[in-house]
C-alpha cells in the first residue's frame, strides 16, 4: 500500500475501492471475450451500439443507488420513479403540454418522492428499506393514477425532437442516449469524489457518529443523496418514455434492483462508506453484456435470470473474500 | 501449585513484523497472574494465542500438562480457558441469559428451554454477587453491567482458565471492588487460575499474586508480587527510567476565553459553571458515570442541553449542533475514537479534511486538493504521525496514531476551545507524552485547553486546573499544585452514597 507520488500507477491503485474496480474490470473483459467467440454478430458495430444504449438506463440508476448505498442507505423507489416520470411525461405530452414544461414538471415531481424519502430516512430515522419501500409503492400508484390507469397514447409528432434528444439522436455514432448517462455520469462523479457534499456522503455511511461530531449536517447530506437518486431516475424515465414513444404504467419495474446489482457488481458496499462510481460503470456493462450476449448466444430467458443471478451472488462473494483477506492484515496492527 | 496452562518459547507474526519472539508464560491454580506491558507489547497476541483466536508460528503449549497444536476459540474453550475481551461482544437485542448461553443453548427436542437457561444464568449471576435480572436486553444495561455479563458468560462454561483483557476500563470504583472480590472467589474456588491484562498498576495490589512482564514482544519477568515493587514494575515495563512523565509547560494565564454559565443537560449535566482561561490547561476528573463526557457532549452540542449559557470570548453563542460549535471555534476530541471520533474506512487524508472541508472548498464546494493534501502533510508532519501514506485506511493505524489523527483533524483548523475526553486512553507512553506536548502547544498560543481523564496521575501531573464531577455536577476545584489523589476522590464520591442507591434503582426501572 505504498503511495509513493513518482510512479502514476501506484497513485491510481492506492485509491480507495480502485483494486476492486480494476478485479471487475477484468471480469468484463473475460466476459466480453466469452461472447464474441460465442456469437458472431457480438461484436457487430450494429449490436455495440444497441449494447450501449441498453446500459445507458441500467448505468443512470447505478448512479442513482450507487450514491443512496454509499451513505450507508438504500432507495427502493428507484423504479416506481422510473415509472412515474415516464408516464407523468407521457401525459403531459399527449395532453399537449410542450416537452419542455413537461420535463420540467416530471424532474420536479420526481424531486419531491426524493425529498420525502430523505425526510422520512434522515430526519424521521425510519430504517431506509422501510421508508422507501413505502414510497416505492406510492410513487408507482402514482404512475398508474395520472392516466387513470391506463398507459398513455403515442406521445405524438410535437415530441419529436423530445424523442430524438432523449434516445434517438445519433451524435458522432452513439446515441443520445448514451451520452446523457456519459454527461450525467461525469458531473455526479465530480460531485462524488471532489466535492464537500461528496465527501459527506462517504463520511456518514463510513460512520454517522464520528461524521456528526465533525459538524457534517447528516439530514442534508442523505437528502442530497437521495435528491440525486430521483433525479437521475426521473432521466431514466425520459429516456424509456422517448424510447418507446408512449407512456407505460410498469415502466421501470423491479429497476431498483437492478440497480444495486450494477452498483454492488462494481464494488459499491451495501454497508456504505465504500464505492466507486467507476465501479458503478463497470457494473452496469457487466449486467449489459451478459443480457446482451446471452441473447445473442440464443439462450432462453430462464437460462438469462440463472446467469445474471449467479454472477451477482459470484462478485459480492469475491468481493467479501478479498475484504476479509484485507481485514486480518490490518488487525496486526491494532 | 498446579500447572494449567502453559506456553514456552511462542514465536509469532504478523506478516513479516514479529510481534511475539520467545515467549514463555504460564499460569497456575490459584492465582491471579497479572501480564503487564506497554500498548503493543504483545499481551493481547499472547492470550489470543493461548484462547484460540490466533494460532502460534513456533512454540509450545500444554494445558494441564499434555501438549496441544493449534486450537481453535471453541476447542480452547473445551478445554477450560475462557477469555473475556478488551471490546463488548455482546449481542445487544438478546437478553442477558441468551447471550450467556449463546452458541451453547440447551435445547429438549430441538425446542429452547428458555426457562431452563433463564435459570441457570440468574444461577450464575447470583453466585457472582451480580444483581440483575437474565432477561434483561443487554442494549437496556449500561456499559459496566454489559461488562459483568461478559464476565458471568465466561465462567458459565466452567473456565479453569480465565484470562481477562482490561476489564474494568469501563466499571465504576464500586464496580471494580465488587469485580475484585469475584475474581478472589474465583481464584480461591474449583482450583482456577486467572491471567488479569490492566494498564492500572494500582489496582494490583488489589488482586495480584504474580507480575508477568512483556516488552516489545518479549518477556522480560516474572515475579511474586509481593517480592517487586512499582518502580521495579514500570522501570521493566518501559525498560528505561521514565523522568518526566508529564512534560507540563507553565504559562502564564491570560484572559477568560470561554465560559459555561449553569449548564443543565439530561439527568448527568446538572447546573455546571466553569471558566477557561488562556494560557492554562483544565483537567475535569471524576468516576466513571459522573457526566464528564455528557458534558463535553453538551458543550459541543452533539446532545444538546436543556438550560444554561455558553460564552465565548465574553460573547454568547448558542450551539445547537456540533457544526455550531465547530463554526464558533469550540471542537471535541471524544472518547471513543473508533465510534465518533473517526471513519476507519475512510482514508486518513478524508478523516483529517472532513471537519475542514468548508476551508478547502472553492467555488461550487470543489475540495481543492492541493490545499487538502498540504493540510495533511502539514498536519500528519507536525503530529509526528507515522503512516506509509495518507490513503492508508485510519481504522488500520495503531491506538496512538489513531489518537494524533483525531486531534489532527481539530488542530487544522484553529480553534479557541479544544476539549479532549480521556485524550490518552489506550495509547502507549511514548505517544502520551506527544499528546502533552501538543496540548503545550495549544495552551502556549493562547487556546483553551480543556480534557476529561479517569487517570489521575495524569490529570495531577498536567492539569493546570482541576475540577471535580461527581453525579452531574461540578463538586470541587483545585489547582494543579495543591491537588492530591485523596483530594480529588473525596470530591468525585462527594455524592456517591447517596448515587448509587437513587442510580440503581432508576436504572432498574428503566430496564424494566
Amino acid at each position: 500500500m505504498n503511495t509513493e507520488k513518482r510512479n502514476v500507477g501506484g497513485r491510481i491503485l492506492a485509491i480507495r475501492g480502485m483494486p476492486q474496480v480494476i478485479t471487475v474490470t477484468i471480469g468484463l473483459l473475460i466476459i466480453f471475450a466469452v461472447f464474441s467467440m460465442l456469437s458472431d454478430n457480438f461484436l457487430s458495430v450494429r449490436n455495440l451500439r444497441n449494447l450501449m444504449r441498453q446500459a445507458a438506463p441500467i448505468l443512470i440508476i447505478g448512479i442513482a443507488q450507487s450514491f443512496v448505498l454509499i451513505t450507508g442507505n438504500i432507495d427502493l423507489s428507484i423504479g416506481s420513479v422510473v415509472g412515474m416520470s415516464c408516464m407523468i411525461s407521457a401525459t403531459l405530452m399527449t395532453k399537449g403540454v410542450s416537452p419542455a414544461n413537461a420535463v420540467g414538471i416530471t424532474v420536479l415531481s420526481c424531486l419531491i418522492v426524493g425529498s420525502i424519502n430523505g425526510l422520512l430516512v434522515a430526519k424521521c430515522s425510519l430504517p431506509p428499506f422501510i421508508a422507501t419501500l413505502g414510497t416505492m409503492t406510492i410513487a408507482r400508484g402514482i404512475a398508474q393514477i395520472v392516466n387513470n390507469n391506463h398507459n398513455t397514447d403515442s406521445i405524438g409528432e410535437g415530441a419529436r425532437v423530445f424523442r430524438r434528444l432523449f434516445y434517438y439522436e445519433d451524435i458522432g455514432g452513439v446515441y443520445s442516449s448514451v451520452w446523457i448517462a456519459v454527461i450525467l455520469w461525469f458531473i455526479f462523479n465530480f460531485i462524488l469524489s471532489n466535492t464537500r457534499t461528496g465527501r459527506h456522503i462517504y463520511a456518514v455511511g463510513s460512520n454517522i457518529d464520528a461524521a456528526r461530531m465533525s459538524g457534517v449536517n447528516i439530514n442534508y447530506t442523505v437528502t442530497a443523496a437521495y435528491l440525486v437518486s430521483a433525479f437521475c431516475s426521473c432521466v431514466a424515465g425520459l429516456i424509456t418514455c422517448a424510447a418507446g414513444g408512449v407512456g407505460t404504467m410498469d415502466a421501470g419495474n423491479t429497476y431498483e434492483l437492478y440497480a444495486v446489482a450494477a452498483s454492488v457488481i462494481g464494488g459499491v458496499s451495501t454497508l456504505g462508506g465504500q464505492g466507486l462510481l467507476l465501479g458503478t460503470v463497470v457494473g452496469a456493462l457487466i449486467w449489459s453484456v451478459l443480457q446482451n450476449g446471452l441473447v445473442m448466444a440464443g439462450a432462453p430467458v430462464a437460462i438469462r435470470n440463472i446467469a445474471v443471478g449467479i454472477i451477482v451472488v459470484i462478485s459480492v462473494l469475491l468481493d467479501i473474500v478479498v475484504r476479509s483477506g484485507k481485514r486480518i492484515r490490518h488487525k496486526k496492527t491494532s | 501449585m498446579e500447572l494449567l496452562a502453559e506456553m514456552l518459547h511462542v514465536d509469532k507474526s504478523f506478516f513479516g513484523v514479529k510481534v511475539l519472539e520467545d515467549v514463555s508464560f504460564d499460569v497456575r491454580a490459584g492465582e491471579v497472574v497479572a501480564l503487564l506491558g506497554e500498548n503493543g507489547a504483545g499481551k493481547s497476541t499472547l492470550v489470543k494465542i493461548l484462547s484460540g483466536v490466533y494460532a502460534r508460528d513456533a512454540g509450545t503449549m500444554k494445558i494441564f500438562g499434555s501438549p496441544v497444536g493449534d486450537l481453535t476459540p471453541r476447542q480452547a474453550q473445551d478445554l477450560g480457558i475462557a477469555i473475556i475481551h478488551q471490546e463488548l461482544n455482546l449481542c445487544s437485542h438478546l437478553t442477558v441469559a441468551e447471550n450467556i448461553f449463546l452458541g451453547r443453548e440447551t435445547t429438549k427436542g430441538g425446542i429452547l428451554s428458555k426457562r431452563e437457561m433463564s435459570a441457570a444464568a440468574g444461577g450464575i449471576l447470583s453466585s457472582l454477587n451480580i444483581d440483575m435480572d437474565p432477561d434483561m436486553i443487554v442494549g437496556d444495561l449500561s456499559v459496566s453491567m454489559q461488562q459483568l455479563v461478559e464476565i458471568a458468560k465466561a465462567l458459565s462454561t466452567d473456565a479453569r482458565v480465565l484470562i481477562m483483557d482490561e476489564p474494568t476500563s469501563a466499571l465504576t470504583a464500586k464496580e471494580i471492588d465488587d469485580l475484585f472480590v469475584i475474581i478472589r472467589k474465583l481464584r480461591d474456588e474449583g482450583g482456577r487460575g486467572v491471567v488479569y491484562i490492566s494498564h492500572r498498576l494500582d489496582e494490583l495490589k488489589h488482586i495480584a499474586d504474580r507480575v508477568s512482564i512483556m516488552r516489545d514482544g518479549r518477556f522480560i519477568k516474572s515475579a511474586g508480587f509481593a517480592d517487586i515493587t512499582m518502580d521495579e514494575i514500570i522501570a521493566n515495563m518501559v525498560g528505561r527510567e521514565i523522568k518526566e512523565k508529564f512534560p507540563r509547560v507553565r504559562c502564564a494565564r491570560g484572559k477568560k476565553i470561554f465560559e459555561v454559565k449553569n449548564l443543565s443537560a439530561g439527568d448527568m449535566v446538572k447546573d455546571v459553571s466553569f471558566e477557561l482561561y488562556e494560557g492554562e490547561a483544565v483537567g475535569i476528573a471524576g468516576l466513571m458515570g459522573a457526566g464528564r463526557t455528557e458534558l463535553t457532549r453538551a458543550i459541543f452540542g452533539v446532545d444538546g442541553h436543556d438550560s444554561g449559557q455558553i460564552f465565548l470570548d465574553g460573547r454568547e453563542i448558542a450551539i445547537k449542533h456540533p457544526s455550531d460549535a465547530i463554526a464558533s471555534g469550540i471542537v471535541l476530541a471524544p472518547e471513543d475514537r473508533k465510534k465518533d471520533g473517526l471513519c476507519v474506512r475512510l482514508s486518513v487524508r478524508e478523516n483529517i479534511a472532513l471537519p475542514n472541508l468548508d476551508s478547502l472548498c472553492g467555488g461550487m464546494g470543489m475540495v481543492n486538493r492541493k490545499k487538502e493534501d498540504d493540510m495533511v502533510g502539514e498536519t500528519t508532519k507536525n503530529l509526528a504521525i507515522k503512516l506509509s501514506g495518507p490513503e492508508i485506511n485510519a481504522g488500520s493505524l495503531s491506538g496512538g496514531n489513531q489518537q494524533k489523527v483525531v486531534v489532527g483533524k481539530w488542530l487544522a483548523r484553529n480553534s479557541r476551545v479544544v476539549i479532549f475526553d480521556e485524550p490518552t486512553r489506550g495509547i502507549d507512553v511514548a505517544a502520551k507524552v506527544e499528546i502533552y506536548n501538543l496540548m503545550n502547544e495549544l495552551k502556549k498560543n493562547g487556546i483553551g485547553v480543556m480534557f476529561v481523564s479517569s487517570e489521575m496521575p495524569e490529570i495531577i501531573g498536567f492539569a493546570d486546573r482541576i475540577l471535580v464531577m461527581c453525579d452531574g455536577r461540578i463538586t470541587g476545584e483545585f489547582s494543579g499544585k495543591e491537588a492530591t489523589q485523596g483530594k480529588i476522590l473525596e470530591k468525585a464520591t462527594r455524592f456517591e452514597t447517596k448515587k448509587l442507591g437513587s442510580h440503581d434503582g432508576a436504572e432498574r426501572e428503566e430496564a424494566v
